[in-house]
């Protein structure tokens, strides 16, 4: 019967090469995309990025350097340039050109309004834009002419240089009578917009076909502005492969041009004959935290020596080299190393058990029964907190485990499937864990570190910190921010809050026939170029 | 037969207000709520805007009330609105729906055959070498793991060999049929696995019951030819109990199969089903739990009115 079922299945396969099948004469790049997406609108999806920026443009993309550069901005304002002018009363007057002769995929004319209606729509409190708040600074937006923008901020904002990722298309939003803008809320829920049937931008590519659970299909825009040369794909396909294991076979059976795997999952396609695997610095630190919102957490990490001794008892660089199979490079602070902002100067804790039981002997806290050191009758033992389905942070917990179990700290695990976890951690109900965020090129990190900071839920407060926190979110220029950052960088190492353990690495594995492209590691990811992408051989 | 038919249809409508009672409770017994799905992706959100997404979806609420609103809308058709992709649930169901029917419907044509031809071929020798390889594949079939089978099966006919596409429906910009049968044929054959295990084993023993019953003895002392004796007399009282058995496989029609969807990114209702849940997104989860529930009880009468019609000794009131 063997040999009948895989003749059949010969017979099926008769039409199926290795190769993936290609229309005739069209240069097409074939995704293997790690998600589905929700809906278009890029200020409402929750995990558009890469696709979003084939079609839409923003004032400002990130490149592989981390660097913010301009789009449809002809340049970023800064007060070096002269774009950027403080008022007496400390509003800001930052003006943004625009440029010219940039069409929608409808062929409308992309103007100032469409950047200050994106503003209106982004402000508004039912937008639901993950980033909100960051716009609420801007007070006016005028349009002196069609090619120029001017926002008047309400003081001075270092981030102001990262917004406006997307613009929306203002005609599409027009009520039927054609003069009146549709409210926030019709704009977050407009189907047409949302689904691709009048999803426009300005960017290399325009909407083809949205196969709901399979694929998007972008095909290429003949009139865009930078030139009927660019793009030089005919079509894009992103098929949808969430699970990690089929997407790498998918990618080594040669029929895709493009995938992210996991960095455990390198090894297997190194020798691939058809792509090459790109270890993309992501801005992106994974880092081991502690918390001091309940009762136990308070007890076991107030005292600065333990949180040093925990760091010390944790093997960075075997992570990094062993079970991370030296894909990732041990981390020393929060920003990325690639970043101008980033300090290597601080205090680094090493691997050193023997520094680490002394540390704990310090802090009063003896050897106990069961090889459990205690104090005042409290074992010195908690629970950490893993999501479900992050097998490299499991693997890091279990290491962690092993290594304070070494110097008498147990450790307990409790592992939660993602929704639970979330709520968990942001009801501040947890000891440790193992995290990561993935930032903006911005090297903001008060929304981490700050005593109020929206993200930080480890319950550690530092009000001098925060002081140099808000003054390096004020300072506009590299050279005013630059300093305040690094001493932020050194009090936050100083005082244990974390422990960075490895930069994370998002590996990218791009077909060898891929020409231009230029992996980043920001959280707009690597298709902030796709115009720039060719496809080397021809019938694509 | 018609009036039994006619009560069980009427008992329906309670047994599913009950049911979504249920399911509705359970669903939001689970940690988290759908605020997670705009931290999942690592980037930072401000407090204020989960909170406002929070009281849009209603989720802010007392559970009672979520239901009794749920409830009215559903009442008329209307299943709600997809948390996350603001779309109707009916919708997206609908959407989905189609390529479910046609894995799992191509999964049941392949397993029954399967396994009516194992099943015979054991039944008939009992303790042979055809039984001891049937037995053995199938205690293979029910141990093996569907996601490790479709991992293996995608390595050597994918990667390996280079004859089946890895994942999907079809390649895109292509609309053969032969490219299609191509992208089925590794689901269906995982899928198929499950059930062939199962449904041989439930055949085997239940012709074995019949083959060595009185009337088949009777059958063949009036010197009826064997192969009437088994297809006319044993075949058919084996098949009762088996119906039962796939009937509720049937079930799995519309409800897909969440892990075979899964590891071949088949766009089904399984794969929609998985995504509703990492993202909290209650409507859409109540509505494919729903359509399962709906589906168990109809598939239900279906088994008995057939069984009914293959064992006339039964008669329902």
């Amino acid at each position: 019967m063997n040999r009948y079922f895989v003749s059949a299945l010969a017979v099926l396969a008769g039409c199926a090469g290795s190769e993936a099948p290609r229309r005739e004469g069209r240069k097409i790049l074939r995704v293997a995309y790690e998600r589905e997406i929700d809906l278009l609108n890029p200020f409402t999806s929750q995990n558009l990025v890469d696709i979003s920026f084939s079609m839409i443009e923003g004032l400002v993309t990130t490149n592989e350097r981390n660097e913010y550069i301009a789009v449809l901005a002809k340049e970023i304002p800064t007060e070096a340039n002269g774009l950027v002018v403080r008022y007496p009363d400390g509003s800001y007057r930052m003006t943004w050109p625009l440029q010219e002769n940039v069409r929608w995929h409808d062929g409308v004319a992309f103007t100032s309004e469409d950047v200050c209606f994106t503003w209106r729509f982004v402000a508004g409190p039912k937008s639901m834009t993950y980033n909100r708040e960051q716009y609420l600074g801007i007070q006016t937006c005028e349009m002196p002419d069609e090619h120029t923008v001017v926002f008047t901020w309400d003081g001075a904002y270092a981030y102001y240089a990262g917004l406006f990722e997307g613009i929306l298309p203002r005609h599409v939003f027009m009520k039927p009578d054609g003069r009146t803008e549709m409210t926030v809320d019709e704009i977050v829920n407009y189907e047409p917009y949302n689904r691709g049937q009048r999803t426009v931008g300005t960017g290399p590519f325009k909407f083809a076909e949205w196969k709901t659970g399979e694929y998007i299909r972008v095909v290429r825009n003949p009139d865009y502005w930078r030139g009927r040369e660019f793009p030089a794909i005919d079509e894009i396909v992103w098929a949808f492969i969430p699970d990690n294991n089929t997407r790498l076979l998918a990618l080594k059976s040669g029929r895709y041009d493009w995938g992210r795997i996991q960095p455990t999952q390198v090894s297997v396609v190194l020798d691939l004959k058809s792509s090459d695997v790109h270890l993309i610095d992501a801005n992106s630190v994974m880092h081991f935290d502690l918390a001091k919102r309940t009762e136990l957490g308070r007890r076991l990490f107030d005292d600065v020596r333990v949180r040093r001794a925990i760091f010390h008892a944790i093997d960075r660089a075997s992570v990094a080299g062993k079970l991370m199979e030296g894909a990732v490079k041990v981390a020393e602070g929060p920003i990325n190393p690639n970043s101008p902002y980033h300090n290597a100067n601080v205090t680094t804790y090493p691997y050193d058990l023997a520094q680490s039981r002394r540390l704990l002997e310090e802090a009063g806290w003896a050897m106990g029964p069961g090889g459990v050191r205690q104090k005042d009758s409290q074992r010195f033992s908690f629970v950490m907190l893993n999501r479900a389905g992050t097998t490299d942070r499991i693997l890091l917990a279990q290491v962690i485990q092993a290594g304070l179990k070494a110097v008498g700290i147990e450790v307990i695990f409790e592992t939660l499937e993602s929704a639970a976890w979330t709520q968990r951690w942001r009801r501040g109900q947890w000891e440790a864990m193992v995290s990561a965020w993935f930032l903006p090129a911005d090297p903001g990190i008060t929304g981490l570190y700050a005593c109020q900071g929206a993200n930080n839920m480890t319950g550690f407060c530092d009000p001098a910190l925060d002081q140099i926190l808000e003054r390096s979110d004020q300072a506009l220029s590299f050279e005013a921010r630059m300093p305040l950052l690094h001493q932020a960088q050194a009090e936050l190492a100083e005082q244990a809050r974390m422990l960075p353990l490895y930069q994370n690495v998002t590996p990218e594995v791009v077909g060898k026939r891929v020409r231009g492209y230029r992996g980043s590691g920001t959280n707009f990811g690597s298709f902030w170029n796709l115009w720039q992408w060719t496809l080397e051989e021809q019938g694509g | 037969m018609g009036s039994y038919v006619a009560r069980r249809l009427l008992q329906m409508g309670p047994l599913m207000v009950g049911i979504s009672m249920v399911v509705f409770a359970l669903i939001q017994a689970a940690p988290g709520g759908p605020e997670a799905v705009l931290l999942s992706s690592g980037r930072f959100v401000d407090p204020s805007v989960v909170e406002a997404y929070r009281v849009k979806l209603g989720v802010d609420q007392p559970v009672p009330v979520q239901y009794v609103r749920w409830a009215k809308t559903a009442l008329t058709g209307d299943l709600g609105v997809s948390y996350s992709s603001a779309r109707p649930v009916v919708h997206m169901i609908a959407e989905r729906l189609p390529a479910t029917v046609e894995l799992m419907g191509s999964a049941f044509l392949l397993a029954s055959l399967l396994a009516a031809t194992i099943g015979f071929a054991s039944a008939l020798r009992p303790h042979s070498w055809i039984d001891l390889v049937g037995a053995g594949a199938s205690f293979l079939g029910i141990a093996m793991p569907v996601f490790w089978l479709g991992l293996l099966l995608q390595l050597v006919f994918a990667v390996q060999l280079g004859w089946l596409p890895v994942s999907g429906t079809h390649t895109v910009g292509t609309s053969s049929v032969r490219d299609h049968l191509a992208h089925l044929a590794l689901p269906t054959v995982v899928l198929a696995s499950r059930y062939v295990a199962s449904w041989s084993r439930y055949f085997r023993a239940s012709l074995i019951s019949a083959l060595q019953s009185d009337y088949v003895r009777t059958a063949r002392a009036q010197g009826l030819r064997e192969g009437r004796v088994v297809f006319v007399h044993a075949v058919r009282n084996a098949l009762a109990p088996v119906v039962s058995v796939m009937a509720l496989g049937l079930a799995d029609l519309v409800s897909g199969a969440v892990v075979t969807e899964t590891v071949f990114a088949w766009p089904g209702i399984g794969r929609l089903f998985v995504q509703g849940m990492f993202a909290r997104d209650y409507p859409v989860l109540m509505g494919i739990l729903l359509m399962g529930s709906l589906s168990v009880i109809a598939f239900n009468l279906v088994a008995d009115v057939v069984y009914g019609l293959l064992d006339p000794r039964i008669r329902y009131d």
